[in-house]
């Protein structure tokens, strides 16, 4: 850290502070102000706020989130891994891989509003696929496949979480060296007894690691549920909610121990992250 | 899974089927949504009234040019395009000469530089918004009340690729060799820069770029939340008084985005440099 002080490195210093300026101003000086404030409601220090950011609709709005942005990254994930190792062994059409990866990295940006509109097309109450199911006497309201329904929104996040995940996932699944599954195999080990002892061991902390990645997207995912369910109790509408509407003396500092909740969770689940890419780095750099 | 095995086994077939079924479900998966959409924007028959023979009726772009041609919506392109124009300018001023510097003179500053690419995860629109509307609002409401008050959120948000895309630019072309070299050759660091660095950056600074205007256009949480209108927001208003029309042209946007990406993405990864859009 002292060698960018040295003189030497006068120039290093004069790019750096406009940068180092710029997102403390825009970044870091917004958020620890949320954070201040979270922790010390009507000027004092005290827990109340944080505590009452966790119950009550509140509690129902992570609660709701948490499933939603869970289910979405749990089938998001298993499906972007299945996808990946497909992709992987079949070597046939050469344009299979570099489309898929072109398209994966355009998909998983594609969440947001227009996302939100062809979801009310297919599944909205004018949607085509429930009138599909509907003349077949199915009336997908009943399994929550509506645009507002849980299901449905799980559906919806899939969109840009199966793409996500198979981003993630490529690097790793690119690493299992077919060298590894022959020399398993000349040791007489069946294809099963070659996942569960080489394959799936190697594979799951990146899995984990990317299903967690995929957790925080749905999280913080806003625009498509607004579009889709603008009175739902998730955690971004009732940030929208307390944003917009704080007449009431006291909501403010729920809003700031919301996003404190929210910060908390992010950041805890990078941690976990970045745990678990540094235990694949060490066998798909070497 | 065991049957799975066994039929692998006995033969290639029968797994290469499956594994083509699937890849099929997938391809449906994220393209029927689409058609329902474009159904939906071009096709002026209700879905109620809708049977197969009509299917091929009622056809048009008459949404799609009303739309395009909705004075707010036009208003909305047109801010949306500064946003891009804006961030894109004031990232690459920020950027460039950092991801230059860093890598030729300061490479011990990378990690440090690499760790901003986990700012967006941590602190998303949805979360700094609170934070902005706390702060800036309070201290100096004139900056919020312009539309251009976005600019330096966008451009926080879309650091993370641009520095990635930057400095995987510098790495191609093997910058502190072509530094040292010039160097040598008696070249004097402004030379270096404008003659040897940035002509050969041209294609991560288009990259980032594209990138950065893919995420500006999209973006709805931030600016919905501080009541300004661009794009996405008006895209939103719209489709509420005329859905035909607003389907229509998000398609239309949809389609335009990911062509652009789609043709970014793959020309870049043709000459060897590995984007990455998530930033982790």
């Amino acid at each position: 850290m002292r060698a960018i002080f040295r003189r030497e490195n006068r120039l290093g210093l004069v790019v750096l502070i406009p940068f180092a300026a710029f997102v403390g101003l825009f970044l870091v000086y917004p958020t620890v102000v949320v954070l201040l404030k979270a922790v010390t409601p009507h000027g004092e220090l005290g827990t109340s706020a944080l505590m009452r950011a966790l119950s009550g609709t509140y509690r129902t709005g992570f609660i709701q989130s948490i499933l939603l942005s869970g289910w979405s990254a749990i089938i998001g994930g298993v499906i972007g891994v299945l996808l990946a190792l497909v992709v992987k062994s079949l070597s046939r059409p050469k344009w299979l891989h570099p489309t898929l990866d072109s398209w994966s990295a355009v998909a998983s940006q594609l969440g947001g509003v227009g996302l939100a509109f062809a979801f009310i097309a297919l599944i909205g109450t004018q949607g085509i696929m429930t009138k599909v199911f509907s003349n077949m006497g199915i009336n997908l309201a009943d399994y929550g496949i509506t645009a507002v329904g849980f299901w449905g929104q799980v559906l919806v996040y899939l969109y840009f979480q199966i793409p996500l995940m198979f981003l993630v996932m490529m690097p790793a699944v690119n690493g299992l060296k077919t060298s590894w599954r022959e020399a398993a195999a000349i040791m007489g080990a069946s294809p099963a007894r070659y996942w569960r002892s080489v394959g799936i061991p190697l594979l799951v902390p990146s899995t984990l690691g990317g299903m967690l990645l995929l957790f925080v997207n749905a999280f913080t995912a806003y625009a498509t549920v607004y579009v889709l369910n603008p009175s739902g109790a998730l955690v971004p509408l009732q940030i929208r909610y307390l944003l917009q509407g704080n007449v009431i003396t006291g909501e403010e500092d729920l809003a700031y121990a919301i996003v404190a909740w929210v910060i908390l969770l992010l950041l805890s689940s990078l941690v976990l992250i970045t745990v678990m890419q540094r235990r694949t780095l060490r066998w798909t750099s070497s | 899974m065991d049957e799975f095995v066994t039929t692998a086994r006995s033969g290639v077939r029968p797994a290469s089927l499956l594994k083509w079924a699937f890849l099929v479900g997938i391809a449906l998966y994220f393209i029927v949504p689409m058609a329902a959409m474009a159904r939906f924007g071009f096709q002026s028959v209700p879905t109620a009234l809708l049977t197969p023979d009509k299917l091929f009726t009622g056809w048009s772009v008459s949404g799609l040019w009303d739309a395009m041609t909705d004075p707010r919506m036009l208003a909305g392109m047109k801010t949306s395009l500064l946003l891009v124009l804006f961030a894109i300018l004031l990232n690459l001023v920020l950027l460039v000469p950092l991801a230059i510097v860093t890598e030729v003179r300061n490479p011990h500053l990378r990690p440090y530089l690499t760790a901003l690419t986990l700012l967006p995860w941590v602190i998303p629109p949805i979360a700094l918004v609170v934070g902005v509307a706390a702060t800036f609002r309070a201290t100096v409401p004139w900056f919020l009340a312009s539309v251009f008050s976005l600019v330096p959120f966008y451009a926080l948000w879309a650091m993370p690729f641009t520095y990635r895309a930057l400095d995987a630019g510098l790495q191609a072309i093997n910058a502190r060799t072509l530094y040292e070299a010039s160097r040598s050759m008696g070249a004097s660091l402004w030379t270096i820069i404008f003659r040897v660095l940035l002509p050969n950056m041209r294609a991560s600074m288009v990259a980032a770029s594209c990138l950065t205007a893919a995420m500006v256009l999209g973006e709805f949480a931030f600016a919905s939340l501080l009541l300004k209108n661009t794009l996405p927001t008006e895209m939103v208003i719209y489709q509420a008084k005329n859905p035909r029309g607003g389907l229509a042209f998000a398609i239309f946007i949809m389609v335009l985005t990911a062509v652009g990406l789609g043709l970014v993405v793959r020309s870049l990864r043709r000459r060897g440099l590995n984007i990455q859009t998530t930033g982790i």
